[in-house]
Protein backbone atom coordinates (compact mmCIF):
# COMPACT_ATOMS: atom_id res chain seq x y z
CA UNK A 1 0.00 0.00 0.00
CA UNK A 2 1.48 3.38 -0.80
CA UNK A 3 1.27 5.84 2.18
CA UNK A 4 -0.35 9.03 1.85
CA UNK A 5 1.84 11.70 1.54
CA UNK A 6 -0.82 14.49 2.26
CA UNK A 7 0.15 15.98 -0.37
CA UNK A 8 -3.05 17.37 -3.02
CA UNK A 9 -4.86 20.51 -1.00
CA UNK A 10 -8.03 18.93 -2.55
CA UNK A 11 -7.86 15.61 -0.60
CA UNK A 12 -7.64 17.71 2.96
CA UNK A 13 -10.62 20.09 2.58
CA UNK A 14 -14.00 18.80 3.68
CA UNK A 15 -15.88 17.89 0.52
CA UNK A 16 -17.32 21.83 0.89
CA UNK A 17 -17.17 23.33 -2.84
CA UNK A 18 -20.06 20.77 -4.60
CA UNK A 19 -18.31 22.28 -7.40
CA UNK A 20 -15.05 20.48 -7.05
CA UNK A 21 -15.04 17.02 -8.06
CA UNK A 22 -13.20 14.42 -5.76
CA UNK A 23 -9.65 14.26 -6.40
CA UNK A 24 -8.51 11.09 -8.53
CA UNK A 25 -5.68 9.05 -7.30
CA UNK A 26 -4.66 6.38 -9.60
CA UNK A 27 -1.57 3.78 -9.46
CA UNK A 28 -0.84 3.02 -13.13
CA UNK A 29 2.20 0.80 -15.04
CA UNK A 30 2.91 -0.16 -18.53
CA UNK A 31 -0.58 -2.44 -18.79
CA UNK A 32 -2.95 0.56 -16.82
CA UNK A 33 -1.65 3.40 -19.50
CA UNK A 34 -5.30 3.28 -21.06
CA UNK A 35 -7.21 2.63 -18.15
CA UNK A 36 -5.31 6.00 -16.62
CA UNK A 37 -5.74 8.22 -19.80
CA UNK A 38 -10.04 7.25 -19.26
CA UNK A 39 -10.02 8.06 -15.55
CA UNK A 40 -7.55 11.56 -16.56
CA UNK A 41 -10.08 12.46 -19.43
CA UNK A 42 -13.28 11.85 -17.00
CA UNK A 43 -12.50 13.61 -14.51
CA UNK A 44 -10.85 16.46 -16.19
CA UNK A 45 -14.47 17.21 -17.95
CA UNK A 46 -16.41 16.99 -15.03
CA UNK A 47 -13.71 19.46 -13.61
CA UNK A 48 -15.26 21.59 -16.40
CA UNK A 49 -12.31 21.50 -18.94
CA UNK A 50 -13.63 22.32 -22.62
CA UNK A 51 -13.19 19.51 -25.17
CA UNK A 52 -9.37 20.51 -26.75
CA UNK A 53 -7.95 20.95 -22.92
CA UNK A 54 -9.60 17.28 -21.59
CA UNK A 55 -7.64 16.60 -24.66
CA UNK A 56 -4.13 19.03 -23.88
CA UNK A 57 -4.65 17.16 -20.13
CA UNK A 58 -5.01 13.40 -20.86
CA UNK A 59 -1.99 13.46 -23.21
CA UNK A 60 0.24 15.65 -20.73
CA UNK A 61 -0.79 13.00 -17.91
CA UNK A 62 0.03 9.93 -20.66
CA UNK A 63 3.03 11.49 -20.79
CA UNK A 64 4.38 12.08 -17.65
CA UNK A 65 3.12 8.74 -16.43
CA UNK A 66 4.57 7.25 -19.95
CA UNK A 67 7.68 8.71 -18.76
CA UNK A 68 7.65 6.89 -15.27
CA UNK A 69 7.48 3.71 -16.79
CA UNK A 70 9.73 3.90 -19.30
CA UNK A 71 12.54 5.88 -17.35
CA UNK A 72 11.88 5.43 -13.88
CA UNK A 73 10.86 2.52 -11.63
CA UNK A 74 8.45 0.71 -14.27
CA UNK A 75 5.05 2.06 -12.47
CA UNK A 76 3.87 5.06 -10.26
CA UNK A 77 1.12 7.21 -9.49
CA UNK A 78 -1.38 9.92 -10.40
CA UNK A 79 -2.91 12.37 -8.31
CA UNK A 80 -4.87 14.76 -10.42
CA UNK A 81 -7.42 17.42 -8.45
CA UNK A 82 -9.40 20.43 -9.03
CA UNK A 83 -9.41 24.13 -7.13
CA UNK A 84 -10.15 27.44 -7.93
CA UNK A 85 -10.47 27.13 -11.25
CA UNK A 86 -6.87 25.61 -11.74
CA UNK A 87 -6.84 21.42 -12.39
CA UNK A 88 -3.31 20.07 -10.87
CA UNK A 89 -1.71 16.93 -12.41
CA UNK A 90 0.50 15.34 -10.09
CA UNK A 91 2.72 11.92 -11.52
CA UNK A 92 5.43 10.44 -9.35
CA UNK A 93 7.30 7.44 -10.20
CA UNK A 94 7.52 6.30 -6.79
CA UNK A 95 11.32 5.89 -6.60
CA UNK A 96 13.93 4.32 -10.00
CA UNK A 97 15.65 1.61 -8.29
CA UNK A 98 16.17 0.17 -11.37
CA UNK A 99 15.25 1.57 -14.63
CA UNK A 100 12.80 0.12 -16.76
CA UNK A 101 13.67 -2.01 -19.34
CA UNK A 102 14.53 -0.30 -22.71
CA UNK A 103 12.91 -0.87 -25.25
CA UNK A 104 13.79 -1.32 -28.48
CA UNK A 105 14.01 1.87 -30.83
CA UNK A 106 11.24 2.07 -33.20
CA UNK A 107 11.78 2.02 -37.22
CA UNK A 108 10.98 5.79 -37.33
CA UNK A 109 12.98 7.63 -34.86
CA UNK A 110 11.36 9.54 -32.92
CA UNK A 111 13.05 13.71 -30.79
CA UNK A 112 14.21 12.25 -27.13
CA UNK A 113 12.30 14.44 -25.00
CA UNK A 114 9.66 14.89 -27.01
CA UNK A 115 6.78 14.16 -24.64
CA UNK A 116 8.06 16.96 -22.23
CA UNK A 117 8.32 19.18 -25.10
CA UNK A 118 4.41 18.66 -25.82
CA UNK A 119 3.78 19.04 -22.33
CA UNK A 120 5.52 22.20 -22.06
CA UNK A 121 3.08 22.97 -25.42
CA UNK A 122 -0.46 22.48 -23.84
CA UNK A 123 0.08 22.97 -20.02
CA UNK A 124 0.03 26.34 -18.15
CA UNK A 125 3.12 25.13 -15.71
CA UNK A 126 5.14 22.05 -15.77
CA UNK A 127 7.52 21.50 -12.31
CA UNK A 128 9.68 18.82 -12.37
CA UNK A 129 11.06 17.29 -8.64
CA UNK A 130 14.04 14.78 -7.72
CA UNK A 131 13.93 13.84 -4.86
CA UNK A 132 15.21 11.20 -2.85
CA UNK A 133 12.29 9.80 -2.82
CA UNK A 134 11.85 9.39 -6.76
CA UNK A 135 10.77 12.24 -9.25
CA UNK A 136 7.48 14.07 -9.07
CA UNK A 137 5.99 15.66 -11.93
CA UNK A 138 3.50 18.42 -11.96
CA UNK A 139 1.68 19.83 -14.54
CA UNK A 140 -1.05 22.76 -14.15
CA UNK A 141 -3.39 23.71 -16.26
CA UNK A 142 -5.82 27.18 -15.90
CA UNK A 143 -9.20 25.43 -16.53
CA UNK A 144 -11.00 26.51 -19.88
CA UNK A 145 -14.66 26.30 -19.38
CA UNK A 146 -16.58 26.10 -22.38
CA UNK A 147 -19.53 28.36 -22.63
CA UNK B 1 -14.66 -28.17 -51.59
CA UNK B 2 -11.47 -26.00 -52.58
CA UNK B 3 -9.07 -25.55 -50.02
CA UNK B 4 -8.80 -22.04 -48.64
CA UNK B 5 -6.33 -19.21 -48.87
CA UNK B 6 -5.54 -15.95 -47.97
CA UNK B 7 -5.84 -13.24 -50.62
CA UNK B 8 -5.27 -9.43 -50.47
CA UNK B 9 -8.55 -8.20 -51.79
CA UNK B 10 -6.72 -6.35 -54.84
CA UNK B 11 -5.15 -9.63 -56.20
CA UNK B 12 -9.11 -11.54 -56.77
CA UNK B 13 -8.62 -13.26 -60.15
CA UNK B 14 -11.72 -13.43 -62.68
CA UNK B 15 -13.36 -16.38 -61.34
CA UNK B 16 -12.66 -16.37 -57.80
CA UNK B 17 -15.55 -16.82 -55.18
CA UNK B 18 -13.86 -14.49 -52.15
CA UNK B 19 -15.29 -15.04 -48.42
CA UNK B 20 -14.61 -11.09 -47.05
CA UNK B 21 -14.89 -11.69 -42.86
CA UNK B 22 -14.92 -8.14 -41.82
CA UNK B 23 -14.46 -6.87 -38.19
CA UNK B 24 -16.18 -3.36 -38.32
CA UNK B 25 -18.20 -1.61 -40.89
CA UNK B 26 -15.59 0.60 -42.06
CA UNK B 27 -13.68 -2.33 -42.67
CA UNK B 28 -16.21 -3.68 -44.90
CA UNK B 29 -16.87 -0.71 -46.76
CA UNK B 30 -13.08 -0.11 -47.58
CA UNK B 31 -12.49 -3.50 -48.99
CA UNK B 32 -15.73 -3.58 -51.12
CA UNK B 33 -14.54 -0.30 -52.59
CA UNK B 34 -11.44 -1.33 -53.44
CA UNK B 35 -12.95 -4.27 -54.95
CA UNK B 36 -16.11 -2.17 -57.30
CA UNK B 37 -12.89 0.37 -57.90
CA UNK B 38 -10.22 -2.25 -59.06
CA UNK B 39 -13.52 -3.94 -61.53
CA UNK B 40 -14.78 -0.56 -62.60
CA UNK B 41 -11.16 -0.05 -63.79
CA UNK B 42 -11.11 -3.66 -65.52
CA UNK B 43 -13.73 -2.60 -67.24
CA UNK B 44 -16.41 -4.89 -65.42
CA UNK B 45 -19.60 -4.72 -64.39
CA UNK B 46 -20.04 -4.69 -60.95
CA UNK B 47 -22.55 -5.43 -58.62
CA UNK B 48 -22.82 -4.54 -54.99
CA UNK B 49 -26.32 -6.10 -52.91
CA UNK B 50 -26.42 -4.86 -49.67
CA UNK B 51 -29.33 -3.51 -47.48
CA UNK B 52 -28.07 -0.18 -47.52
CA UNK B 53 -29.76 2.38 -49.51
CA UNK B 54 -27.98 2.85 -53.28
CA UNK B 55 -27.45 6.45 -52.39
CA UNK B 56 -25.70 5.61 -49.20
CA UNK B 57 -23.61 3.06 -51.56
CA UNK B 58 -22.97 5.63 -53.90
CA UNK B 59 -21.68 8.34 -51.32
CA UNK B 60 -19.11 5.60 -49.21
CA UNK B 61 -17.80 5.44 -52.74
CA UNK B 62 -17.20 8.75 -53.42
CA UNK B 63 -15.91 9.14 -49.71
CA UNK B 64 -12.95 6.43 -50.83
CA UNK B 65 -12.21 8.55 -53.19
CA UNK B 66 -13.88 6.09 -56.07
CA UNK B 67 -16.06 7.62 -58.33
CA UNK B 68 -18.87 5.66 -59.20
CA UNK B 69 -21.40 7.72 -60.10
CA UNK B 70 -20.70 7.83 -63.87
CA UNK B 71 -20.35 3.90 -63.71
CA UNK B 72 -23.91 4.06 -62.33
CA UNK B 73 -25.32 6.45 -64.99
CA UNK B 74 -23.98 3.45 -67.96
CA UNK B 75 -25.08 0.90 -66.03
CA UNK B 76 -21.57 -0.39 -65.55
CA UNK B 77 -22.32 -0.13 -61.34
CA UNK B 78 -25.05 -1.09 -60.26
CA UNK B 79 -26.00 -0.97 -56.45
CA UNK B 80 -28.91 -2.76 -54.63
CA UNK B 81 -30.45 -4.11 -52.01
CA UNK B 82 -31.22 -7.72 -51.69
CA UNK B 83 -34.55 -7.91 -51.85
CA UNK B 84 -36.32 -9.24 -55.19
CA UNK B 85 -32.77 -10.80 -56.11
CA UNK B 86 -31.26 -12.75 -53.68
CA UNK B 87 -34.28 -12.73 -51.65
CA UNK B 88 -37.90 -12.68 -52.53
CA UNK B 89 -39.73 -11.21 -49.37
CA UNK B 90 -38.43 -12.63 -46.05
CA UNK B 91 -38.12 -15.70 -47.58
CA UNK B 92 -34.43 -17.29 -49.38
CA UNK B 93 -34.19 -20.31 -51.90
CA UNK B 94 -30.20 -21.25 -52.69
CA UNK B 95 -31.55 -22.49 -56.32
CA UNK B 96 -33.48 -19.30 -56.96
CA UNK B 97 -30.51 -16.57 -55.40
CA UNK B 98 -27.94 -18.58 -57.34
CA UNK B 99 -30.49 -18.69 -60.74
CA UNK B 100 -30.22 -14.96 -60.03
CA UNK B 101 -26.77 -14.62 -60.00
CA UNK B 102 -26.66 -16.59 -63.49
CA UNK B 103 -28.83 -14.56 -65.25
CA UNK B 104 -27.13 -11.19 -64.11
CA UNK B 105 -23.53 -13.13 -65.45
CA UNK B 106 -25.24 -13.69 -68.92
CA UNK B 107 -26.58 -10.45 -68.93
CA UNK B 108 -23.30 -8.73 -68.27
CA UNK B 109 -21.86 -10.71 -71.30
CA UNK B 110 -25.00 -8.97 -73.47
CA UNK B 111 -24.64 -6.12 -73.02
CA UNK B 112 -20.86 -5.92 -73.84
CA UNK B 113 -18.88 -6.55 -70.23
CA UNK B 114 -16.00 -8.52 -70.32
CA UNK B 115 -16.90 -9.64 -66.99
CA UNK B 116 -18.86 -9.44 -63.68
CA UNK B 117 -17.55 -8.41 -60.02
CA UNK B 118 -20.80 -9.14 -56.96
CA UNK B 119 -20.04 -8.05 -53.80
CA UNK B 120 -22.79 -9.41 -51.28
CA UNK B 121 -23.27 -8.17 -47.55
CA UNK B 122 -24.37 -11.17 -46.03
CA UNK B 123 -25.84 -8.99 -42.96
CA UNK B 124 -29.39 -10.19 -44.36
CA UNK B 125 -28.70 -13.85 -43.95
CA UNK B 126 -28.76 -12.80 -39.77
CA UNK B 127 -32.60 -11.95 -39.96
CA UNK B 128 -35.36 -14.70 -39.59
CA UNK B 129 -35.47 -15.37 -42.94
CA UNK B 130 -37.50 -18.67 -44.66
CA UNK B 131 -35.10 -20.84 -45.94
CA UNK B 132 -32.04 -19.71 -44.30
CA UNK B 133 -30.53 -23.26 -43.81
CA UNK B 134 -29.94 -23.02 -47.74
CA UNK B 135 -27.07 -20.69 -47.27
CA UNK B 136 -24.53 -23.61 -47.51
CA UNK B 137 -25.65 -24.65 -50.42
CA UNK B 138 -26.38 -21.05 -52.27
CA UNK B 139 -22.49 -20.62 -51.38
CA UNK B 140 -21.95 -24.16 -53.17
CA UNK B 141 -23.85 -23.11 -55.99
CA UNK B 142 -21.81 -20.22 -56.75
CA UNK B 143 -19.04 -22.51 -58.02
CA UNK B 144 -21.60 -23.27 -61.21
CA UNK B 145 -21.67 -19.82 -61.66
CA UNK B 146 -18.24 -18.88 -62.18
CA UNK B 147 -17.37 -21.85 -64.30
CA UNK B 148 -17.04 -19.98 -67.31
CA UNK B 149 -13.96 -17.76 -65.64
CA UNK B 150 -15.42 -14.36 -66.32
CA UNK B 151 -17.39 -13.66 -62.95
CA UNK B 152 -16.27 -13.11 -59.62
CA UNK B 153 -18.11 -12.89 -56.26
CA UNK B 154 -17.02 -11.62 -53.06
CA UNK B 155 -19.57 -12.71 -49.65
CA UNK B 156 -18.98 -10.52 -46.63
CA UNK B 157 -19.56 -11.83 -43.97
CA UNK B 158 -19.42 -10.12 -39.83
CA UNK B 159 -17.15 -12.07 -38.32
CA UNK B 160 -18.67 -10.48 -34.65
CA UNK B 161 -22.31 -11.57 -35.71
CA UNK B 162 -22.34 -14.51 -37.49
CA UNK B 163 -21.55 -18.16 -35.22
CA UNK B 164 -18.33 -20.01 -36.03
CA UNK B 165 -20.44 -22.59 -36.81
CA UNK B 166 -22.19 -20.89 -40.13
CA UNK B 167 -19.09 -19.24 -41.08
CA UNK B 168 -17.07 -22.77 -40.86
CA UNK B 169 -20.08 -24.00 -42.63
CA UNK B 170 -19.82 -21.66 -45.44
CA UNK B 171 -15.90 -21.18 -45.56
CA UNK B 172 -15.12 -23.93 -47.29
CA UNK B 173 -16.80 -23.24 -50.76
CA UNK B 174 -15.17 -19.88 -50.90
CA UNK B 175 -12.08 -20.34 -53.32
CA UNK B 176 -10.22 -18.03 -51.33
CA UNK B 177 -10.53 -15.59 -47.71
CA UNK B 178 -10.09 -11.86 -47.83
CA UNK B 179 -9.55 -9.57 -45.05
CA UNK B 180 -7.70 -6.48 -44.41
CA UNK B 181 -3.35 -7.12 -43.96
CA UNK B 182 -3.87 -6.00 -40.22
CA UNK B 183 -0.82 -5.02 -37.90
CA UNK B 184 -1.98 -4.89 -35.19
CA UNK B 185 -4.86 -5.54 -33.00
CA UNK B 186 -6.35 -5.70 -29.38
CA UNK B 187 -9.50 -3.89 -27.77
CA UNK B 188 -7.99 -0.50 -27.78
CA UNK B 189 -6.19 -0.12 -30.86
CA UNK B 190 -6.60 -1.40 -34.48
CA UNK B 191 -3.73 -0.92 -37.24
CA UNK B 192 -4.59 -2.01 -40.77
CA UNK B 193 -3.71 -1.28 -44.85
CA UNK B 194 -6.66 0.57 -45.93
CA UNK B 195 -7.19 -0.34 -49.90
CA UNK B 196 -9.27 2.90 -50.63
CA UNK B 197 -7.59 5.00 -50.93
CA UNK B 198 -4.18 3.33 -50.33
CA UNK B 199 -3.14 3.74 -47.05
CA UNK B 200 -3.14 2.87 -43.52
CA UNK B 201 -6.04 3.01 -41.08
CA UNK B 202 -5.33 3.51 -37.28
CA UNK B 203 -8.19 3.67 -34.88
CA UNK B 204 -8.78 3.71 -30.91
CA UNK B 205 -5.70 4.46 -29.10
CA UNK B 206 -2.09 4.21 -29.77
CA UNK B 207 1.17 4.96 -27.38
CA UNK B 208 4.73 4.25 -27.38
CA UNK B 209 3.89 0.56 -26.90
CA UNK B 210 3.00 -0.06 -30.40
CA UNK B 211 5.59 1.25 -32.12
CA UNK B 212 6.94 -1.65 -33.79
CA UNK B 213 3.38 -2.55 -35.51
CA UNK B 214 2.91 1.26 -36.66
CA UNK B 215 6.94 1.33 -37.93
CA UNK B 216 6.05 -1.62 -40.01
CA UNK B 217 2.41 -0.03 -41.09
CA UNK B 218 4.33 3.37 -42.04
CA UNK B 219 7.24 1.32 -43.56
CA UNK B 220 4.37 -0.81 -46.01
CA UNK B 221 2.68 2.54 -46.92
CA UNK B 222 6.02 4.45 -47.68
CA UNK B 223 6.38 0.77 -50.41
CA UNK B 224 2.92 2.12 -52.05
CA UNK B 225 2.90 3.48 -55.12
CA UNK B 226 1.42 6.70 -55.00
CA UNK B 227 -0.01 9.31 -52.81
CA UNK B 228 -1.20 7.93 -49.30
CA UNK B 229 -4.04 8.42 -46.78
CA UNK B 230 -3.50 7.35 -43.25
CA UNK B 231 -6.75 7.31 -41.92
CA UNK B 232 -7.31 8.40 -38.32
CA UNK B 233 -10.61 9.19 -37.98
CA UNK B 234 -11.18 6.19 -35.56
CA UNK B 235 -8.36 7.46 -33.35
CA UNK B 236 -8.86 9.19 -30.07
CA UNK B 237 -5.42 9.23 -28.77
CA UNK B 238 -2.18 9.25 -30.27
CA UNK B 239 1.22 9.62 -28.05
CA UNK B 240 4.38 11.86 -28.28
CA UNK B 241 6.48 9.20 -29.95
CA UNK B 242 3.98 8.20 -32.19
CA UNK B 243 3.14 11.10 -33.28
CA UNK B 244 6.49 12.23 -34.29
CA UNK B 245 6.75 9.13 -36.44
CA UNK B 246 3.98 9.64 -38.30
CA UNK B 247 5.12 12.83 -38.54
CA UNK B 248 8.50 11.44 -39.65
CA UNK B 249 6.82 8.59 -42.23
CA UNK B 250 4.94 11.28 -43.67
CA UNK B 251 7.85 14.12 -44.47
CA UNK B 252 9.72 11.31 -46.00
CA UNK B 253 7.03 10.54 -48.80
CA UNK B 254 5.92 14.12 -49.38
CA UNK B 255 10.01 14.62 -49.24
CA UNK B 256 9.90 12.04 -52.52
CA UNK B 257 7.19 13.83 -53.82
CA UNK B 258 4.09 12.24 -52.92
CA UNK B 259 1.17 13.67 -51.68
CA UNK B 260 -0.16 13.19 -47.87
CA UNK B 261 -3.22 13.17 -46.15
CA UNK B 262 -3.40 12.86 -42.57
CA UNK B 263 -7.44 12.32 -41.88
CA UNK B 264 -7.81 13.27 -37.76
CA UNK B 265 -9.88 14.06 -35.34
CA UNK B 266 -9.19 17.64 -33.14
CA UNK B 267 -7.06 16.54 -30.51
CA UNK B 268 -4.56 14.07 -32.59
CA UNK B 269 -4.75 16.61 -35.28
CA UNK B 270 -3.23 19.60 -33.41
CA UNK B 271 -0.27 17.15 -32.26
CA UNK B 272 0.65 17.30 -35.89
CA UNK B 273 0.37 21.19 -36.04
CA UNK B 274 2.50 21.54 -33.01
CA UNK B 275 4.91 19.80 -35.35
CA UNK B 276 4.47 22.20 -37.78
CA UNK B 277 3.02 19.51 -40.56
CA UNK B 278 -0.38 21.73 -41.05
CA UNK B 279 1.35 24.11 -43.93
CA UNK B 280 3.81 21.32 -45.11
CA UNK B 281 4.65 20.78 -48.73
CA UNK B 282 2.23 17.85 -49.75
CA UNK B 283 0.43 17.53 -46.52
CA UNK B 284 -3.09 17.65 -45.54
CA UNK B 285 -4.62 17.86 -42.59
CA UNK B 286 -7.98 16.94 -42.48
CA UNK B 287 -10.10 17.10 -39.47
CA UNK B 288 -12.66 13.54 -39.57
CA UNK B 289 -16.04 14.56 -37.77
CA UNK B 290 -16.89 12.96 -34.77
CA UNK B 291 -17.44 9.12 -35.02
Amino acid sequence: VTGDRSQGGGRQGPLGSTQTPAPLEQDFDSGSLYALRSAVAAHAAAAGADREQVYDVMAAVHELAANAVRHGAGHGRLRLWAADGVLTCQVSDGGSAEAGPDRAGPPWPSEHGHGLWVIGQVADQLDIDHGPDGTTATAIFALRIPH
Amino acid sequence: VTAEASAQITELAMDDHACLTFGEEEERLDLTAAFVRDGLASGLKVLWLSDAAPQLAADELARRGVEARAAAGSGQMIAAGTGGRLLTGQEFRADGAVGWLARQAEASRQEGFCGLRVAVDMGWALRPVTGIEELPRFEEGIAGVLGGGTASVLCQYDRGRFDPVTLASVAGFHTCSVAAATYYADPVLRVCRQYAPPGIRIAGEIDYQAAEPLGLALSEAVRLDGGIVINMAGLGFADAPCTAMIADAARTMTAAGRAVVLRCQPGVAAGFTRLGLADGPGIRLVIAGDR
